[in-house]
């Protein structure tokens, strides 16, 4: 075994140099495109030497689109926590309702079907007319795309509770509600959990569109403009950026399930 | 029997009640209150929608514009597809390219599909290829990954009987890994179709003539919220119909494997 464990370990650092290697190709590949044989002209094609420059200038320099590079992430970020978080504060009870109430489940489910299939991006127009560009269409939009998922997988979660365990409980003269509370709802924690995941996703992927139409400030604000300046390189950052806090957002909410959900799917 | 028909009944009952209070409830709005100043009633909607099919909203009648997007939709999404399944099963079949194309991937994959748009107009222009590239995006990264995880949970037993009972690798793959990673890597493609079909309408709303995110961006612009909402409406029907279409294909080619779903 000691042997095996041995061998395994060996072959995990030969196959992590070997990783390390191909990220090293990749960028110089770029490199040698971009700065070597100059394939495009910089302002489409920034070699990675301009992107690192345009990070590091961006920390402190406003220029050209009106905010540093933390301003635009703390725009963005406001917007899409608040309606992330009214979308889940919505959003998680609905599905819970919906599953346990008959009622509810049979007037609600039609409407929510009919509203559910329009992507949410199609809704930003709308959205734009009775909210204007300010937060609180964003922050609507981003309500939208974050809602949907979580109803979908609160409703599931609770649908899946085995009815031997509610007859146990129902046996044992446990109340509607502390069947919901004791039973119900913790057998669908991973699944709610699941649904919070996909829909912070799903909400940081709106907000960049939201922002590339109607707004003056944030990630994807960064990304619409700096094309318009022809600055490819502050194009890149913005979207590696936006790409490493959706990373963070993943990590970050695994973390939290791993701590608070027991008897998940994942151990 | 008879009760399974009486709660089918009520069902129905429910349903179309609240359809019918959604309609009455948005009539009532637009007709009565000042909300009725911008946006427009469900009568007004309906009555355009069917108009569209015969009068042209710029170049083309509205199933012109649902066949321009749809053709995008499809063209990214097939090529895409096809590469993603042979990038995630070889990274999940492979140990040299999981170690050589995961670092890079992964580096790429949390950037969603709208934020590459300005990048891809940059280099391609807001010519068609740029939209199928958009749509391919949005597909690509679903489909390796589920690809990718499929090909790594085939059921080793099952390889290590194949391979004892003499099969050679090349039955092995196309008998026993290909088949156990095919309903996961249907999971992706239908998240992925879903994907594309939203990667197209930012597409179209930052920058094209035609297509249905077009329809909607210009009725934005024109203030023409009818056209916004009759746009909402045709996007959301075809974007139901893709999954449809895709769950019946699902079933067909994996019927041996029945989901719990």
């Amino acid at each position: 075994m000691n042997e095996y464990a041995k061998q395994k370990r060996k072959e995990k650092i030969k196959f992590g140099i070997v990783s390390v290697f191909s990220l090293c190709v990749f960028f110089t590949i770029w490199y040698v495109c971009t700065a070597v044989l100059h394939l495009k002209p910089d302002y489409i094609l920034p070699s990675p030497v301009q992107v690192v420059e345009a990070l590091i200038g961006k920390l402190t320099n406003t220029a050209p689109d009106g905010a540093t590079l933390f301003g635009h992430i703390a725009a963005s970020l406001k917007v899409a926590l608040s309606g992330y978080l009214l979308g889940a504060l919505v959003g998680v009870p609905l599905g819970i309702a919906m599953a346990w109430f008959r009622r509810v489940d049979m007037f609600v489910t039609p409407l929510f079907d009919l509203i559910r299939p329009v992507p949410t991006i199609a809704w930003i127009p709308l959205m734009i007319l009775w909210f204007g560009i300010g937060l609180g269409a964003k922050s609507a939009i981003i309500f939208v795309s974050a809602f949907v998922p979580c109803v979908i997988n609160s409703y599931s979660g609770i649908k899946q509770t085995k009815s031997v365990h509610l007859w146990v409980a129902q046996t044992f003269g446990a109340s509607r509600k502390e069947m919901l509370f004791t039973v119900a709802i913790p057998t669908a924690l991973p699944l709610i959990f699941t649904g919070l995941r996909i829909s912070l996703g799903t909400a940081w992927m709106t907000l960049c569109a939201a922002e590339m139409l109607a707004s003056n400030k944030g990630l994807g604000y960064m990304v619409q403009i700096n094309r318009s300046l022809a600055r490819a390189d502050l194009i890149v950052v913005a979207m590696l950026t936006i790409g490493l806090i959706g990373t963070l957002f993943t990590v970050g909410l695994n973390a939290l399930e791993r701590r608070f959900v027991r008897g998940g799917r994942r151990g | 029997m008879k009760a399974k028909k009486r709660i089918d009944f009520e069902k129905m009952f429910y349903a179309v009640c609240a359809i019918a209070c959604f309609f009455l409830f948005w009539w009532f709005i637009t007709a009565y209150t000042p909300a009725g100043e911008t946006t427009p009633g469900p009568i007004e909607v309906i009555r355009l929608l069917i108009d569209s099919f015969f009068e042209p909203i710029g170049n083309y009648v509205i199933t012109g514009h649902l066949l321009v997007s749809l053709r995008r939709v499809l063209v990214g999404f097939f090529v895409a597809t096809i590469l993603g399944i042979i990038l995630g099963i070889g990274m999940g079949t492979s140990k040299w390219a999981e170690a050589i194309f995961k670092p890079v991937f992964e580096l790429l994959r949390p950037i969603p599909p709208i934020a590459w748009i300005s990048l891809v107009i940059l280099f391609f222009g807001i010519g068609e290829i740029s939209k199928y590239i958009l749509c391919g995006i949005g597909a690509f990264t679903n489909v390796t990954l589920n690809a990718y995880t499929g090909a790594r949970n085939v059921d080793q037993e099952l390889v290590g009987c194949a391979r004892m009972l003499g099969t050679s690798e090349r039955a092995i793959f196309f008998r026993v890994v290909l088949p156990s990673c095919t309903p996961q890597i249907f999971a992706g493609m239908q998240v992925a179709l879903s994907t594309s079909w939203m990667a197209v309408l930012a597409a179209e709303m930052v920058g094209a003539q035609e297509g249905c995110g077009w329809m909607i961006q210009r009725g934005s612009d024109t203030l023409n919220i009818t056209l916004v909402m009759v746009g909402m409406i045709v996007i959301g029907a075809v974007g139901m119909l893709l999954a449809a279409i895709m769950r019946v294909i699902e079933r067909r080619l994996c019927s041996w494997n029945v989901m719990d779903n």
